[in-house]
């Protein structure tokens, strides 16, 4: 961000050129202006509008069944504190929380294993790259069907296969202990790819002399990894860290079309709360405050992150 | 270096080397099992799915479920509607995210900084935090459960718009120049001169816009109430609790088989562009 103000306000500064240029450029200044308006109208109304109007909800007795309603104070917000412990809502953030922190866990250090075993610039590797990022562009409503099937506990091919080793039959979909883990391994399946993707290319990118340097050092192959690659990847770390963090606490698919939330809610993540308390209940009032609180979360989780990474990480690579 | 005297260094060098190989052969299957799975399951016929020792490859395959899926679950209409929202959706993602871009990347107007920061702010608020007044919205302008519901909230894309701009800021102010010199505007220099010269990147962002579009799920599920204005993605989900909801447990080769049809398209773009597309991916993760 910081990078980018800094660009644009150079663009600026030697755009903005003497009098005579300025004067002669005003008509198509304004054409330029007519370029960008369609876009950041669209912008404005998809998405500062409606957090405005989300505000405005939360202050409100609307219920989405009634074409009026009138301002009701603090009254949402009240209810939200006050019935912390029976609203669903703090189950909501434990799950989504624990799922994102799963998810993110497998993802980036898998991912990271994968880019050093796929580390190798041949064909037949890079067929096999591209077979373990495909994943990434099927839909994730597609990629749950599937593996609704594979879970499925009287002809699913899990449970067969746990069999032919000897192994219990599990419950992935319909316990409330194991759900959770079903997902993640759904959601991890589909995602790694990319992040061993994104590793690779930032493990090309490091300097071969660094690795001559620490050959020198006499080294050995972990030595490197840890002294060498870790901490060069770790803008890249960021980055995913920062991204996918946002992306798995946003998860809606996956739960609606495998686990609707259940058993017991122990599946019921953020999103498909305020779906349920949206069009179930119709309380927008309600879900206004909740949608609120967990937009400032992911916001305040982000800053923090890249507060961390401007300190923490180094660019040297 | 002669095999004979391969000293116990070289030795060990290959072994890494073939277990290496090894271990990317296997995760590459492991990682390929749940689609083959997908495939062999769409192939087998009803009674086959459901035995108790699953088959590792169909006995007889046919494309019995492919032919009910296409006829008994609407999946000509599920085609062509979701075709339509993609197509138009990305038609407007990218007419106004390329003259954005160039407002952005070339323009100079009062306030283009301040314009610029509030579209890149768009991509810290996801739809899911916002999905209820833009839901609201489109009620009171009467589109649930139309199509041009159903496209409005994909039509704009913060996230191309600053990509783009990226690409046509990197186009040497030269070629703008001599275009200007043989009489372009503000279109011609975008469509003669901008784009063909981020060419890969206009193609790879159009991509990126059209599978975004083909998988969402999140908004057709709001959005669409009834069977003329369903979206493959729901429509399949739809089949899922339909089966889940019956007893006879037959056919799931036929939902199987409607997965398979409606990740065709992906896998097409993917196999043609990849090269593309992995190279922008990780370009754009370094910025």
């Amino acid at each position: 961000m910081k990078a980018l103000k800094k660009q644009s306000a150079a663009s600026a500064a030697t755009a903005s050129g003497s009098p005579v240029r300025r004067k002669k450029y005003k008509k198509e200044n304004f054409l330029e202006f007519l370029c960008v308006l369609p876009a950041v109208f669209l912008v404005i109304l998809l998405n500062h509008y409606p957090l405005v109007e989300l505000v405005r909800y939360s202050f409100t007795d609307w219920n989405m069944l009634k074409k009026t309603y009138k301002y009701v104070g603090l009254k949402n917000w009240t209810w939200f504190f006050s019935t912390l412990e029976t609203n669903h809502v703090w189950n909501a953030f434990k799950v989504t929380f624990i799922y994102t922190v799963l998810h993110l866990a497998i993802i980036i250090v898998v991912g990271l294993l994968l880019a050093l075993l796929f580390n190798r610039m041949t064909k037949s590797f890079s067929f096999m790259r591209s077979v373990v990022f495909m994943p990434h562009y099927i839909a994730m409503s597609s990629v749950a069907v599937i593996f609704v099937w594979l879970f499925n506990e009287s002809y699913g091919v899990f449970n067969y296969l746990l069999k032919v080793v000897g192994l219990d039959p599990v419950a992935w979909l319909s316990s409330s202990s194991m759900a959770i883990f079903s997902l993640v391994i759904v959601a991890s399946w589909r995602g790694i790819g990319y992040n061993m993707l994104i590793y690779l290319s930032a493990m090309q990118g490091i300097s071969k002399d660094y690795y001559e340097a620490a050959a020198l050092d006499g080294a050995n192959k972990f030595q490197v990894f840890r002294d060498v690659t870790l901490p060069l990847l770790s803008p890249t770390t960021a980055f995913l860290l920062v991204t996918q963090f946002i992306s798995s606490m946003k998860v809606y698919n996956l739960v609606d079309i495998m686990t609707s939330g259940g058993p017991a809610r122990s599946t019921e993540v953020m999103v498909y709360l305020l779906y349920k308390m949206t069009f179930e209940d119709y309380r927008i009032d309600r879900a206004s405050v909740v949608s609120i609180l967990f937009f400032i979360f992911m916001v305040i989780i982000t800053a923090l992150t890249m507060k961390w990474q401007d300190r923490k990480v180094n660019y040297d690579a | 270096m002669n095999k004979r005297l391969r000293s116990p260094e070289a030795f060990k060098k290959q072994l890494w080397h073939h277990l290496q190989t090894a271990g990317a052969v296997i995760i590459t299957l492991v990682m390929l099992f749940p689609l083959y799975w997908m495939i062999i399951t769409s192939l087998k016929t009803d009674a086959e799915i459901i035995t108790t020792i699953p088959t590792f490859w169909p006995k007889n395959p046919n494309f019995q479920s492919y032919v009910f899926a296409w006829t008994h679950m609407d999946f000509p209409r599920l085609t062509f509607n979701t075709f339509y929202v993609t197509l138009w959706q990305m038609f407007i993602q990218l007419t106004s995210g390329i003259l954005a871009a160039y407002g952005f990347a070339r323009g100079n107007f009062p306030g283009k900084n301040a314009l610029f920061l509030l579209v890149l702010s768009a991509m810290m608020i996801p739809a899911q935090v916002v999905f209820i007044p833009i839901y609201v919205l489109i009620a009171k302008l009467g589109w649930v459960d139309t199509m041009a519901g159903i496209v409005l909230p994909g039509v704009v894309s913060a996230n191309m718009v600053f990509l783009l701009r990226n690409n046509f800021k990197s186009v040497d102010q030269s070629y703008l120049d001599a275009g200007k010199m043989d009489g372009l505007g503000i279109l011609g220099t975008i469509w003669h001169v901008l784009i063909p010269m981020c060419k890969a990147s206009v193609i790879t962002t159009a991509l990126v816009s059209f599978i975004n579009g083909w998988n969402n799920y999140f908004w057709p599920k709001i959005l669409s109430k009834s069977d003329s204005t369903r979206l493959m993605a729901v429509g399949i989900a739809k089949m899922k609790n339909m089966w889940e909801e019956m007893s006879t447990e037959g056919f799931y080769n036929s939902i199987m088989a409607g997965v398979v049809i409606s990740i065709i398209p992906v896998v097409l773009i993917f196999a043609f562009n990849q090269k593309y597309m992995l190279k922008g991916y990780s370009k754009n993760a370094m910025k």
